[in-house]
């Protein structure tokens, strides 16, 4: 029989080195910010530069039918979130071999090295946010005493990646294919979730049993929820978000247990 | 008083090719996959029980590739058996590929500071011994350099000082002392006195006798991944040379 951790025992390991965490986390922010000027920007470009491109086709080439005004608000309001959640999958994926021979020669609790890489790329998403806050102000969109739910959009969130990273780092390592599976599938999940239209536009067109299928998509009520700062009007309610929760939750479980499984496994092969 | 280490039917196996054909039926059974008898399946230690008292000093005797390194890595934690129990208690200071938490572009003050606190150390511990350190490592004019600008030396001193000022009761090392000139490994059979004298239990390997008989009392004879003598250091050493002349073996993989 393997050593066996109890679930809460791990839980208050991994509490303990929360410092270790945030070590980790600042360090990798200092790698990506000290090295080059350009540093802030590079995290900005991607989302700022889709954004401009759906912003463009949506409003300048074609008349919109999708979203609200002001759309590069929309649109940002949901491509940043986006971002966090591309570049965490893809980086949890390697969240075990890149520093290989970090997690060799340390015996932290092996979770840490995805709760780092999720937490890295919020650290990037939130140091975006005033990007969204800029085009705001330049659209002068109105912030809605929703924006109140932003915590709970990150925790959900945050769950939801944490689990999915959870399950995707010791695959990625034993499996050759996820890496590739997985870069098609968040690409068709770009245009399945919510960000260069909203959910109540899944309602309004499709309606019905296609509309309750799409909420089925966790990231359906986060972004949503995101939105509803700016644009309450626009908002699909709990239900889209109870689902969300549901399943991202579900997702951490998943996680865990695939983690757990496959982790002696996976030390072997690093 | 109760032993730091204690190993029961300890075993880990590794795949001999490097095809992986794990099953997503693995996953899914009830028991863990490397249970089952598999093709191409070696077990790189197996049933090995042993316990080992605070204070106590081993030393890992065997040829390459029976299990020596493998055994510190599953007690330093970074491993983890498919059979067998295996109880560390308290914290382990692992001197195994001591530059492994040290980074390139980092420069060597940033490192120190990440790697021990990797380790556990708090900010006011580090602050307290990171001059303890550096003079150690005889690093004192290189703390802005970037770590990978070091020399192979130079970082192994580094690695080896770090580490030896953790507080962690079980201390592992694997041929470091290998590494290095001969002014710095007399500082580190130094140290390494100083840590056993206060009480700490070292667990050494290395293929140089006298570096064994200098710091070991007993001592672990692996064989084939199984433990073929467990008692004074001696007896693993003659036990050692009795076999190597006695037959060739194959090498084998490490891992």
């Amino acid at each position: 029989m393997a050593i066996q951790v109890e679930p809460v025992p791990r839980l208050r390991i991994l509490w303990g080195n929360r410092r270790v965490l945030q070590l980790l986390v600042s360090r990798d922010l200092k790698v990506k910010y000290a090295d080059s000027v350009l540093g802030y920007f590079w995290t900005i470009l991607e989302p700022l530069m889709m954004a401009g491109v759906y912003w463009f086709v949506f409003t300048q080439l074609m008349d919109r039918t999708l979203g609200q005004e002001p759309y590069i608000v929309f649109l940002l309001a949901a491509m940043l979130p986006w971002q966090w959640t591309n570049s965490s999958l893809r980086a949890s994926m390697k969240a075990l071999s890149k520093d290989s021979k970090l997690v060799r020669s340390t015996n932290l609790p092996r979770e840490i090295w995805i709760l780092r890489t999720v937490g890295s790329k919020f650290s990037e998403f939130f140091l975006a946010i005033p990007v969204l806050v800029f085009f705001a102000v330049v659209n002068s969109a109105e912030l809605s005493w929703y924006v109140v739910f932003f915590p709970l959009a990150v925790l959900l969130q945050a769950v939801l990646l944490v689990g999915a990273g959870l399950a995707l780092a010791p695959l990625a390592v034993l499996y050759g294919d996820v890496e590739r599976l997985i870069r098609i599938l968040t690409r068709l999940l770009f245009y399945f979730s919510p960000v260069i239209y909203g959910v109540s536009d899944v309602q309004d067109k499709l309606g019905g049993v296609v509309a309750d299928l799409y909420i089925l998509n966790p990231l359906a009520g986060i972004f949503d929820l995101y939105r509803t700062a700016f644009f309450p009007g626009e908002w699909a309610g709990w239900g889209a978000v109870g689902v969300s929760a549901l399943i991202s939750f579900a997702m951490l479980a998943l996680g865990i247990t695939v983690f757990r499984r496959l982790e002696g496994s996976v030390l072997k092969e690093i | 008083m109760a032993p730091v280490i204690e190993a029961d039917g300890l075993g880990i196996s590794f795949k001999r090719n490097r095809r992986r054909n794990r099953r997503l039926r693995d996953l899914l059974a009830g028991r863990a996959p490397a249970k089952r008898k598999k093709k191409g399946e070696f077990w790189a230690l197996r049933d090995l029980s042993f316990s080992v008292e605070p204070g106590e000093a081993v030393g890992l005797v065997g040829g390459n590739g029976q299990g020596k390194s493998t055994l510190l890595k599953l007690i330093a934690g970074v491993l983890l058996p498919d059979e067998g129990r295996l109880r560390v208690h308290g914290g382990v200071a692992p001197l195994i590929e001591v530059t492994g938490g040290f980074v390139g572009d980092l420069t060597a003050r940033d490192n120190i500071l990440l790697t021990a606190g990797l380790h556990g150390l708090s900010k006011a511990q580090i602050a307290e011994r990171f001059d303890a350190i550096v003079d150690f490592a005889e690093v004192r004019d290189f703390l802005d350099t970037p770590f990978r600008h070091f020399s192979s030396g130079m970082k192994v001193r580094l690695g080896f000082s770090v580490v030896t000022t953790l507080d962690e009761p079980v201390v592992l090392v694997d041929e470091v002392l290998a590494v290095g000139d001969r002014a710095f490994r007399e500082k580190c059979y130094d140290r390494m006195g100083e840590l056993l004298s206060g009480g700490r239990t070292l667990f050494l390997v290395s293929h140089n006798e006298a570096d064994l008989r200098r710091f070991c009392t007993r001592g672990l004879y692996l064989s084939g991944g199984s433990l073929v003598s467990d008692g004074p250091l001696e007896d693993a050493l003659t036990r050692y040379r009795e076999d190597a002349t006695r037959r060739r073996r194959p090498p084998r993989p490490t891992e």
